[in-house]
This record gives C-alpha cells, structure tokens and sequence, in this order.
C-alpha cells in the first residue's frame, strides 16, 4: 500500500457509513527497531493548511483560537479503530457525531439551520 | 425504461448548464454581428461539452465518485486547493449573473429596476434548493426547458437561408472586426465549456445513483442533453443573425437581445423571451448554486445531497446559501447583469485549464476505470480541449481588451 496514493485525501466514513471527513495529514511514529509505523489519520483546516505552507497554517491557527467552535484544531483518529479500506473509503469504528469534526456541522444545525422555515426537527 | 427516465438529468444540465445566460448573450452577440458565422465555434465547443460531459458521467457510474471527490483523492489537497478557490470564485460570479438574468427577464415584464428584484429573485432560488429534492429539480426544470424551444420556433417561422447558415458551421475568416470576431469565439467556448456542469453532471448521477449498468444511457443522455442545449443556442444565432442583424442592432445590453422573439411572435415576442431566459437561467442557477455546494463538501469530505434534510447536511446548505446570498448582493449593488455575463465567460475561459487537465489523467485511471477506461477518441478530444483551454487562456485576457469594448 502507498500511504501518499492510497490513504492520504481519502473519504473517511464512520462505522454506521457517514461521512467524517477527508484523511487531511498521517501520523508516522518513527521507532528505533522497525519501519516507520501509522498512528493515526489527522484531521482539521489547519492540518490542510500546513500542506499549502506553514505561515497559512499559523495564520489559520489564529483565526481558529478566536473563532471556531471546534473543540480541537488537529483531531486524531488512531489507526488502530480502522475497520476496512476500501478502494474509494476507509471506514473507521467511531460515531462522526461525536467526533469534533462534527462539531461545526451541529453548531450549525442549532444555531442557523434550525431558525430557518424547513429547518426544524 | 427507468434508466432512460435519467433523461431528465441531461436536459436540466442541458437547458441550465449549456443553454444559460451566458449562451444566451454570446449568441445573441454572434448572431447580431457576424450572422452565421460563428456557427462552427458553437458546434465545436457542442462536441467537446458532449464528450466530456460523457466521460464525467461515465467516472461517476463506474466509481460512484464525482469529480470533485475524484480531483481531491487523485491529486490531493495541495494541487486542489488554488484551482478550488478560483473555481469558487467563478462559481459566484456566475450565479451572480445567473440571478442577474433571472431579474432581467422579470424585468421586462414587470419594468420594475433590476437591482429591486435581486432580493426576491435570490429568495426563491435558495427556497428551491432549500425545500426541494433533487428528482423534484431535475424534473420540473427539464420540462420547463422546453419553453426554450421558442427559439427553434423562430427560426422555423423566419425561413433563414439555409446554404448561409451551412457555410456558417465551416470555420471561416471575418471580413471585419477581427479582434470582436475572436472575442466572441473565445466566449462561446467558454460559455459552453462552463466548469459547473461536469462538477454538477457527475455529483448528479451520484445523488442519482448510477453504477455501471448506466455507462450506455450516460452516453445516450449526454449526446442528447447537451445536443438539446446546442440546438436552443445554434436557434439563438440564427434569430439574432436573422432578426438583429440587418436593422443593424449590435447587442452590448439585454434590452437589444430582448427584440430576438418580436418578429417571429408579434405581440408575445416580447413575454415569450423573458420566460425562456427565466427559465434557463433559473435551471442553471439552481445548478450552479448546487454544483458550489457539491464541490466543497466533497473537498472536505462532509455529507452531502440535495435529498437530505437541510438539518442533515447543514453544512452543504451553508455553502449555497451563502454563494446565493454574494451573488445576489452583487446584482443588488447595481452591477450591470450583462457586463458581468461577459467578464465571468472570459474568467471561465481562462480557468479551462484546470477542469480539462484532471480528466486526462482521471479518465485513464485503469485501477478505477477498468475497461471503462478511455478509449484513444475520447483520449484525443481531451488532449484538444486541453490545447484549446490552454490557447483559450492565453488569449482571453489581451482579446478582452482589445475586442471586448
């Protein structure tokens, strides 16, 4: 498997098939006694941001610190939750909805969307 | 029989992503300045949008992947992201004019100002992408698309000479006004070769879900959906050629296009052409507003579909309400519908480049594709659109300024 080819800018999919998100960086854990291991998948702007240049990653950072409602600004998920990959999705254990990258999409669902006609339970 | 009901898929992106406002101005220009003879350019860029509309579909049918999608996984976020922010941009620009149109054409038959009806225009545009599902758009746009064939009517009611509209469809040099006559291929081109219907064609068919038992209708659909949509805009040339040209009218504002329907319908000409631009414009800004959304949330990997719940995908509703809410901002603040129809064409044109490079590689793709894989026709249409695109963009900007004005 190519790590940059088959895993990075994947659609990650949660356990009950929604979607999560996009594999946006990958966690390497170096060890003395082996090959270069995946930890984890990193998700989040300002890990997108870093792979355009550092300064919009540290400006993004700032912007983030004052305005995002996310919890965290880099969220990871271990690869150890991965269940399957598939040629176009990689489908890990967890529940999107309580992951921070759904925190914008519920912070809209409760403060714009459901004020507006339609939007409502 | 069900597949073939998918029809309806091509006509709206035909009626709403070919014949649009963009069409709609540079034919009536073609057609007023050079009467039929920039036929060829439209028939040109008509087989370039069928084959890559074609090979847009076929991607969705065999991956289940749209093109967005597709571009961020293939080539990753950092070859993405420019071409993402400019065709971002593009995208509000055209709604901007889209909606400009709509008003326009409300404009005509109420003579209320444009900028007044931006704000209800902008209203029902996001109610409809708000409160509909998508077979409920893609159906009644198509059959709505229909009235646009008062242009074919015309022309049938006008008798044009038909060994001058032949000539027409050969490539020819003009015998005035040179840097216009380029300016306005480049447009057609680019008014054709708009970068939301392969971004909108192909999410379509996955919101429609294709598999591969629908690559032979996809192939069928687009031939006969863009075919449709050149046919209103080759009836629009020959109108104008036929209708503006002789009394000399050049068309630089919608009110001269607007004379088009008079001759041919004598007391609804008038009505007749302010439903056919609404209604094409309507169907493509609904197309562009959702092609916007479906770009981004596949960039980043949310949830999307236009038959969720606004409350299950309230990020995806963000992003086109928002890109309504620029673009009718921009049409409210008094910009001219037409100027920005033009500008957003030559915009279009130079940003070619970067729709038609990700299918050449996207579309060879054998672990995908497997024997959908292109074949050497379909492989060296794209290595001309990429030519012309790469052409198109060079030229646009200094044409602009030379023939533009």
């Amino acid at each position: 498997m190519d790590l940059v080819r088959d895993v990075l800018d994947k659609q990650l999919v949660d356990r009950e098939g929604e979607e999560l998100g996009r594999v946006d960086g990958v966690i390497l854990e170096i060890r003395p006694d082996g090959p270069p291991r995946v930890e984890a998948f990193e998700l989040g702007f300002v890990v997108l941001a870093r792979r355009i240049h550092p300064r919009v990653e540290s400006w993004l950072e700032r912007l983030r610190a004052r305005w995002s409602v996310r919890k965290t600004a880099r969220y990871r998920i271990p690869w150890a939750t991965v269940q399957e990959i598939r040629e176009s999705e990689i489908q890990v254990d967890v529940r999107a909805q309580e992951t921070p990258a759904y925190d914008w999409e519920i912070w809209l669902r409760r403060n714009v969307i459901r004020h507006l006609p339609g939007g409502g339970e | 029989m069900k597949k073939w009901m998918q029809l309806a898929l091509g006509v709206l992106t035909g009626v709403g992503g070919f014949f649009d406002i963009g069409n709609l101005a540079t034919s009536a220009q073609a057609g007023a300045s050079f009467r039929f003879q920039l036929l060829w350019s439209l028939l040109l860029a008509t087989v370039l949008v069928i084959f890559l509309v074609e090979m847009s579909g076929r991607y969705a049918a065999v991956s289940g992947k749209a093109l967005p999608d597709a571009i961020r996984e293939r080539f990753g976020f950092k070859f993405w992201a420019g071409p993402f922010l400019i065709l971002s941009f593009i995208h509000v620009l055209v709604l901007g004019a889209e909606i400009g149109g709509i008003c326009f054409a409300l404009h005509l038959v109420t003579g209320l100002p444009v900028p007044l009806l931006a704000p209800v225009v902008g209203i029902l545009v996001w109610l409809l992408l708000w409160r509909t599902t998508f077979s409920t758009l893609e159906n009644s746009t198509s059959v709505l698309g229909f009235l646009t064939l008062a242009f074919v009517v015309a022309v049938v009611v006008h008798h044009p000479p038909l060994r001058e509209v032949a000539a027409g469809m050969v490539p020819s040099l003009p015998h005035h006004h040179p840097a216009q006559y380029w300016y306005i291929a480049v447009s057609i081109v680019g008014a054709v070769l708009a970068p939301y219907l392969f971004y909108f064609y192909s999410s379509g068919a996955v919101e429609d879900r294709w598999d591969k038992g629908y690559v032979g209708v996809n192939r069928g659909i687009s031939v006969i959906g863009m075919g449709f949509g050149s046919l209103i805009a080759v009836a629009a040339v020959i109108v104008a050629a036929v209708v503006l040209a002789p009394r000399g009218i050049r068309v630089d504002d919608y009110h001269q296009a607007a004379l088009m329907l008079t001759d041919a319908f004598p007391f609804w000409g008038f009505v007749l052409f302010a439903v056919a631009m609404g209604v094409a414009c309507l169907g493509a800004a609904v197309e562009v507003g959702l092609s916007m959304a479906y770009a981004t949330a596949q960039t980043f990997g949310w949830t999307w579909g236009e038959d969720l719940e606004p409350r299950e995908d309230a990020r995806f509703c963000l992003v086109y309400t928002a890109a309504i809410l620029i673009s009718t901002l921009i049409i409210l603040f008094g910009v001219d519908p037409f100027k920005l129809t033009l500008l957003t064409m030559v915009i279009s044109a130079a940003a070619l480049p970067f729709v038609a490079i990700p299918f050449l590689l996207l579309m060879n793709d054998r672990k995908t594709l497997r024997e959908h894989t292109n074949g050497w026709i379909s492989n060296t249409v794209t290595v001309l659109v990429v030519l012309l695109s790469v052409v198109l963009a060079a030229v646009s900007v200094p044409l602009t300024l030379i023939g533009g004005s």
